[in-house]
Parts: C-alpha cells; structure tokens; sequence
C-alpha cells in the first residue's frame, strides 16, 4: 500500500535537483498519498528560508499592463482540464477522509471552509511594491471573498487592513471589507456582480473602522488582477 | 518573487517573464491549493522555483564560473537569520557541500552544472551531495 520515497529523493525534490521525471512523479505520489504530501512539503519548507534572502527588486513600470496581456491570451493555452478535474475529485476525497482526524486545527477549519465552499470564480495574488506575493484572493459568484495572507504585512499603528475590488474597470473601487483581526478572513458583500476575469484587488492600510471616504486613502499593501481557474 | 527569479534566471526580462508565467499558473492551479495540507507561500514558491526550472533547463548555460553566482551562493547564505537551525545546520557541512546544497536551491544548478563548476567528477558530486542532505536533515530534526 505505501510507496517508498526516500527522504533524499524528497530532499532532491524540493531542491530541484531531481530529474523532471521523478519530480512529476513524486508530485503524483503526493497527491495520492497525505503522508508522502506532507513530508515533501516539510522538505520544501526547510528551504524555503532560502527564498527570502533574495535581493528585493521593485516590479518594473507595466508589470500589470504585460499581464493583462498575458491573461487574455491565457485561455487559449489551457490544458489537462480532464486531468485537474481528476486530481481535483482525489483531493476532495482525501481531504474529506484526512480532515478529520486534524478537525481541532486552525489547518482543519480552513480546510473546512474549502470543502464548504464551491470552486471560486476568480482567484488573484496580490503584490506588494516590490513583488512579494503577500495574499491570494478567491472570490465566489456571490462575492463571498477568502483572502489568505501570505506575509504578516507591516501595519502601522492604528491601521486596518481593508480589501476592495474594481467590479468595473472603469469605475470606483468597492470596498469588500475589513480584516479586522489582522489575519486571514471570508469576508461576504452582498449586492455586487459576480467577479469576473481581470477584475483588480487591492489591500490597503486605512484608519481604525475602515476609510473614512469609502474609497481607497491609504497605502497599497498588496493588489493583483483575478483570473478565472480553469476547473 | 521577481528577486528569487531574478537570482535563478540572472537577467531581469527572463525573471519577470517567469514571475508573470507564475502567476498564471498559481491563477490556474488554485483548486488545487488545499490549505491543510500546505503553507500558501510555500506552495506559490514552489510553483514559481519550478517555472524557473524549468526556464534554466532549456538554456544552455556552460560551465563558466560566473563571480556573480558565487556571490548570489555567499549573500543568501550570509542573510539567513543567525537564529535559524537551517543556516546553523548548513555550516556544520563541509564547505564545498554546503555550496553544491546552496547553488541547487539558490541558482537552480543541476548535478552537472555543480561538477561542471567544482571541476569534480559527476558521480563524487552525486554521492556528497546524498550525503550531505542525510546531514542536514538529521541536524534540522
């Protein structure tokens, strides 16, 4: 029943040393396997201090022009849509069985909130100024928004985080809420159209109770373009 | 992420091409990001280190020793946190391993291209390498 990876091979992985066939083929062995998952993933996250004593390099003027420009060309070049659609049907049942037995975690009540939650319709990840990922939004037909904060951002004293969205491009950001607590959140707005393909989202810093002006006022943590998954 | 892309791919048009490639993929594959099972930035790194991987193995890049990748090798060892069991592990290995384990992750170097570089013999490259990985990871537990 269980396949031996050795740690090395796990090590080589994580690395990128190993040969691209065995990375895709631990990869596949993760998927069926939590135990193998997780211990690439300890793997991964023993180097991933690494990643951060990169040199911090400001995004170039047009960065999001050319991704824009990029993503509507990106649905022509979608693949293995059969084959995600299976991996994905394998996850769901091993998070079903896993999930359990990990129900007192923090880990589990996100995991939790992912089997609630129907596939989002856009997903973004938001840069900061110096293109450091520092969240991913999935937003859902009906608005609802999970932001996962990737960096604790630095706040200054007496700010809130607070999220908007550009419903059209043209128009005024709306604002979808404010994370309150300075951590993670679903945050839930009724009343707006349903997210749409380079929609744009932004996380500034905005005065205690949230801007004053309903409109963006402070500085930008973070903002990204959505982009449909292909699911 | 531009600073990790650029370190790996040595040029800043690749890098960006490679953190908007990221991107895309991260936008495609976001179903597939199941919270319990991993840390999102972990799980955003890996996905950008591999696209650069990728990128690297396409191009040829000989075995001249570029003193800028030495240094990329020294910085990123140099700015680990004097706290962090990682960077106390990696100075107990041999010089030369810790090097080999650093140009990997650091600058996406295949066992080739370290041999290539430390003028070794590939198999002796191989097995330190093994060696030392079985090092680290019983210093990091």
């Amino acid at each position: 029943m269980t396949t031996q990876v050795p740690d090395t091979l796990l090590d080589e992985v994580a690395l990128g040393l190993a040969p691209d066939e065995d990375i895709r083929r631990v990869e596949e062995l993760a998927l069926a396997d939590p135990s193998i998952a997780a211990r690439l993933e300890r793997a991964r996250l023993r180097f991933l201090p690494l990643d951060d004593t990169a040199p911090e390099m400001p995004l170039p003027d047009g960065f999001w022009d050319r991704l824009r420009a990029q993503l509507d060309q990106a649905p022509a070049r979608a693949a293995n849509v059969v084959n995600l659609a299976d991996r994905r049907l394998r996850r769901w049942r091993m998070t079903a069985m896993g999930g359990m037995a990990a129900a007192a975690t923090l880990a589990a009540m996100l995991g939790w909130s992912l089997l609630q939650s129907p596939d989002p319709s856009v997903v973004a990840v938001l840069l900061d100024a110096e293109g450091e990922a520092v969240a991913l939004i999935e937003g859902q037909p009906d608005n609802t928004t999970r932001v996962t904060l990737l960096e604790r951002p630095d706040l200054p004293a007496g700010r809130v985080m607070q999220v908007w969205t550009k419903p059209d491009a043209d128009g005024l950001p709306v604002s979808l809420g404010l994370l309150v607590a300075g951590r993670s959140d679903t945050l839930t707005v009724p009343g707006l159209p349903e997210p749409d393909a380079s929609q744009l989202y932004e996380i500034t810093a905005e005065p205690e109770g949230g801007s004053p002006t309903d409109l963006p006022t402070g500085p930008i943590l973070g903002k990204g373009l959505a982009k449909k998954p292909v699911i | 992420m531009l600073g990790v892309a650029r370190r790996m791919l040595r040029r800043s048009d690749l890098a960006e091409d490679a953190v908007q490639d990221a991107l895309v993929l991260i936008w495609r594959r976001a179903h597939q990001y199941d919270p319990e099972r991993g840390h999102a930035r972990g799980w955003i790194f890996t996905i950008l280190r591999n696209r650069c991987l990728t990128m690297l193995r396409h191009e040829d890049r000989g075995e001249t020793t570029d003193p800028a990748d030495e240094r990329a090798v020294d910085d990123a060892f140099d700015r680990l946190p004097q706290s962090l069991d990682l960077r106390a592990c990696l100075d107990g290995l041999e010089p030369e391993t810790r090097r080999a384990i650093l140009s990997s992750y650091v600058l996406g170097h295949s066992h080739g291209e370290i041999a290539g570089r430390m003028d070794a013999p590939l198999g002796s490259v191989k097995s330190w390498l093994r060696r030392g990985l079985v090092k680290l990871r019983e210093c990091l537990t």
